[in-house]
């Protein structure tokens, strides 16, 4: 089991977007089943119109995407941890296909992700599975590709972008 | 646009990654529709997306054409609501300050509605998107 210290050794994700708890199964090479809990007091709520109903307060399903990726995330990095960028090989998202998004999911609400490994090439790695909030799949997840990259091609592009410039040139 | 911290709230109808809101540009009567939203550095996503190297989330690009889909949505009177993301391919990364222009096309589908969209900077395409849209908002 890796609690948020470990994931965090593992992850580079930071509040507010570390979206994973606790991982509670790791197969290595194979599977991995990690919990994130759902709170209406997670920054995506402040602002939310008084008169929200349910469905205003469904979670962000977007967010459900990410939080599912990481936990993927750990699955590929935990043996080779690097929480750092700016160095080193870094991961990142290629493609993700094939999300069905079966039913809202809701401050209270305890995700359960399943990720399983399909294919591992040199430097990509493809996963598949599904979340599940009291043994009810609210997402399926047909292909994530994950793939890893020198951290170089990140700071070159960040160069070309208006990030890069001095405050007030903008 | 300032830091919200000293000025009131904005009230929002639902919860969500991204403060900035994508402004409707073409609105499609005469071609495809397009919004565009400025990324500004103070997104909420940033301090820990990533501590000490900002890049704006994917996932939140995906956000950003999820938004200009429902502003766009072609559903006569009715409201969609997300089913699936069918596919996203993401081609380079997005940072703080960036213009994000996002430009859709939406098709009727047996039974659903299917939005492809571009979601580009300056420097070029940062992400294809496909979402595929039910009417109505009652759970699967």
């Amino acid at each position: 089991m890796l609690t948020t210290t470990g994931i965090k050794r593992v992850l580079p994700h930071r509040y507010p977007m570390l979206l994973v708890d606790r991982v509670t199964e790791l197969v290595p090479e194979e599977r991995l089943t990690a919990l994130k809990a759902v709170t209406c007091n997670e920054p995506w709520y402040e602002g939310l119109a008084e008169d929200a109903d349910d469905e205003g307060h469904g979670y962000p399903q977007t967010l459900l995407v990410e939080s599912w990726c990481q936990a993927a995330g750990v699955l590929a990095a935990w043996d080779k941890p690097n929480p750092d960028v700016l160095s080193g090989q870094v991961m990142l998202f290629g493609s993700i296909s094939d999300v069905v998004l079966h039913r809202p999911v809701y401050p209270g609400d305890v995700l359960e992700h399943r990720v399983r490994l399909v294919r591992a090439l040199s430097d990509t790695v493809i996963f598949e599975g599904e979340a599940l909030v009291g043994g009810e799949t609210v997402m399926e997840v047909g292909r994530v590709v994950m793939a890893m990259r020198p951290a170089a091609e990140l700071t070159a592009a960040r160069e070309q972008s208006p990030a890069a410039q001095p405050a007030g040139v903008q | 646009m300032a830091a919200p911290a000293a000025g009131p709230v904005r009230a929002v109808p639902a919860a969500g990654p991204v403060r900035a809101v994508p402004l409707l540009d073409r609105d499609g009567a005469d071609g495809a529709p397009r919004t565009t939203v400025r990324i500004d550095a103070d997104e909420r996503v940033f301090p820990g997306h990533y501590p000490g190297f900002p890049i704006f989330p994917g996932v939140c690009v995906v956000e950003l054409v999820h938004r200009s889909a429902l502003a766009t949505a072609p559903a006569p009177g009715a409201r969609v609501t997300l089913r699936a993301v069918e596919s996203t391919r993401f081609l380079s990364p997005v940072f703080p300050g960036d213009r994000l222009t996002v430009e859709l096309k939406w098709t009727r589908r047996e039974g659903h509605w299917r939005c492809e969209a571009v979601a580009a900077t300056d420097r070029g395409r940062a992400a294809t998107v496909r979402l595929r849209f039910t009417e109505g908002s009652t759970p699967c």
